[in-house]
């Protein structure tokens, strides 16, 4: 049985989350932002400024320093030590000599043993998520704490690395606390779910029956969206739909025959495209120009918030990789054009 | 002047560059990791009196590290009660002023060595049970180490070339203080062109192999 009860105020976001559970496989699903990572981050004590008990495995661990915690925290970036190789980095959690057996197990769990002798910078993003998860395991923690792992892993990657993840549990003996806002993630891994918005746990229970009324609605892809706006009609035309949203923001949607009108849309941050200046004809139904505000890192890709010109109340969060960042020199105060197809906005209720 | 004249004098300017080196290494690098890692009142002001060397006019360094050194100040009565000699005009003292005057390179390498450590990646060495002083020794020493190196080649190539400060305190005794600079100083004055041409060719070489070995020992590190 594991618990936390945790507070932090930061400029213009609180945290005041308090949750247990017993599953050993539990996931803390929230949008980005909503804190998730920053409770994750508390569990392995890296997080001085936050107050509050904590729980893990049955054991109290709040007044202990982050390496008396026996948590196996991987972060999303997977961290590994770019000056050993992967059995250096193996090593290094390993060093006692009872823990040369987990050592042993989560090579073979993870699938491994012909990566050992590589450098962190010769692995890919998947085989450093594996590699950064035997590594923690090789400390042997009561815990494992996974910050989205498969963020920051390309689609075809994540099929792959999906059944480790689900086998982790049952084969290592180790619990799993995963944070993700994939809710298919979710879904796939977990027994037991979380849900943080602002600092909160709002809701908790079994995937299934936490997103059952998503699900019926179909709107289980709009969960963990970052971008939400509520809309209202303006305009209707053979097979799309013009919303305006309440910053002032117009957006073609694509229209369902026979549905409801929507009341709010949702936009995931992968799905909105950017360019230098408006490409012209082009097939994305909605493109407008708006200027960065913020880039903060998400594990190895960035996320980006901006303001649209006409809407400047209104936020856009757009998920970009470095290179995007690098060829559009995304900086604040820099001014591009967003690109969202029609399909890329998701109807769905009101919060 | 013979090959071994030469010899002696490129012998005293690596030896009081190395102790000077040496000398100054683990407060350098302590300094740095304080600078990169910790803030505090005052840091400003104490980042701005340890590149001082750098700015000061060296002659002026020189002076006030003679002054000090002199059995009339309170530092230089109580070393000399320790060590039963003055320092002033032995070799010691040239390499206290290679010191003073290098200290600044070695603290701006140890520091920006530091800095390039992501925290993150010491915060994953301590979730995996490393002591703090493991996590220092295993993952931050190493991955500072490049920039520590990088500051102390500065600050011995620095000390090698020290001319203002150290022929105030050191003078230019043949044999005993005369570095390679100050050597060479001391051929130009004396009209002994060919001597002056040698040595400068040797301070040449000897800058060279020093910056030419750092570099390939560090590309040999980068891509280890």
């Amino acid at each position: 049985m594991s618990s936390f009860r945790l507070r932090a105020r930061y400029p213009g976001f609180a945290l005041d989350a308090e949750a247990s559970w017993e599953e050993p496989c539990t996931a803390l699903f929230g949008a980005s932002g909503s804190g998730k990572s920053t409770v994750l981050e508390s569990l392995a004590g890296l997080r001085r400024e936050v107050s509050g008990e904590i729980v893990l495995a049955g054991r109290r661990v709040d007044a202990l320093p982050p390496h008396r915690r026996g948590t196996g925290w991987v972060p999303q970036d997977a961290a590994l030590f770019p000056h050993l190789c992967v059995r250096g980095n193996l090593e290094f959690a390993a060093r006692r000599v009872h823990e040369q057996r987990a050592l042993k197990d989560a090579i073979a769990a993870l699938e491994i043993d012909g990566l050992l002798e590589r450098r962190a910078d010769e692995l890919s993003g998947g085989e450093r998520q594996r590699v950064a998860i035997a590594r923690a395991l090789a400390s042997r923690p009561r815990v494992l704490l996974l910050d989205e792992p498969l963020a920051s892993i390309d689609r075809p990657l994540r099929a792959r690395l999906l059944p480790f993840l689900e086998r982790l549990p049952e084969r290592t003996g180790v619990p799993v606390f995963l944070v993700t806002h994939d809710p298919l993630e979710v879904l796939a891994l977990a027994q037991e779910v979380l849900v943080i918005e602002s600092g909160r746990i709002v809701q908790q229970g079994a995937p299934r029956s936490v997103f059952a009324s998503a699900a019926t609605f179909g709107a289980l892809p709009t969960l963990g969206a970052e971008n939400r706006f509520e809309v209202r009609v303006v305009a209707r035309a053979a097979g799309t739909l013009e919303v305006e949203t309440r910053g002032g923001s117009r957006l073609s949607m694509v229209r369902v025959e026979g549905f409801p009108d929507p009341e709010a849309v949702a936009v995931r941050g992968e799905d909105v495209m950017l360019a230098e200046r408006d490409p012209g004809r082009v097939s994305a139904q909605n493109v407008f120009a708006a200027d960065v505000l913020a880039v903060e890192p998400l594990g190895e890709q960035l996320l980006v918030d901006f303001a649209p010109v006409g809407a400047a109340d209104e936020r856009w969060r757009v998920k970009i990789t470095p290179r995007a960042r690098a060829v559009l020199s995304v900086e604040p105060g820099r001014r591009l054009v967003l690109l969202v197809k029609a399909h890329a906005i998701l109807p769905c209720g009101r919060d | 002047m013979n090959a071994s004249e030469v010899l002696d004098v490129t012998l005293l300017s690596l030896r009081v560059s190395l102790v000077a080196t040496l000398g100054i290494l683990v407060p350098g690098v302590a300094l740095g990791y304080v600078f990169a890692r910790l803030r505090f009142p005052g840091r400003a002001l104490l980042k701005a009196l340890v590149s001082l060397p750098m700015v000061l006019p060296p002659v002026a360094t020189g002076f006030l590290l003679l002054v000090l050194l002199s059995r009339r100040s309170l530092a230089g009565a109580w070393l000399e009660e320790l060590l039963g000699r003055n320092l002033v005009l032995t070799w010691w003292a040239a390499a206290i002023a290679s010191a003073v005057m290098s200290f600044p390179l070695l603290v701006l390498g140890a520091e920006q060595g530091f800095a390039s450590v992501p925290r993150r990646i010491e915060q994953v060495a301590a979730t995996l049970g490393a002591s703090p002083a493991r996590v220092f020794l295993r993952v931050t020493m190493p991955l500072a180490a490049r920039g520590i190196l990088y500051g102390a080649v500065f600050a011995f190539a620095r000390g090698l070339g020290e001319f203002g400060a150290t022929t105030i305190v050191a003078g230019n005794l043949s044999g005993r203080t005369a570095t390679l600079s100050i050597a060479i100083y001391d051929r130009i004055e004396s009209y002994r062109e060919a001597e002056a041409v040698l040595l400068s060719l040797v301070s040449l070489l000897v800058a060279f192999a020093i910056t030419a070995a750092a570099e390939v020992f560090l590309r040999g590190r980068a891509t280890r």
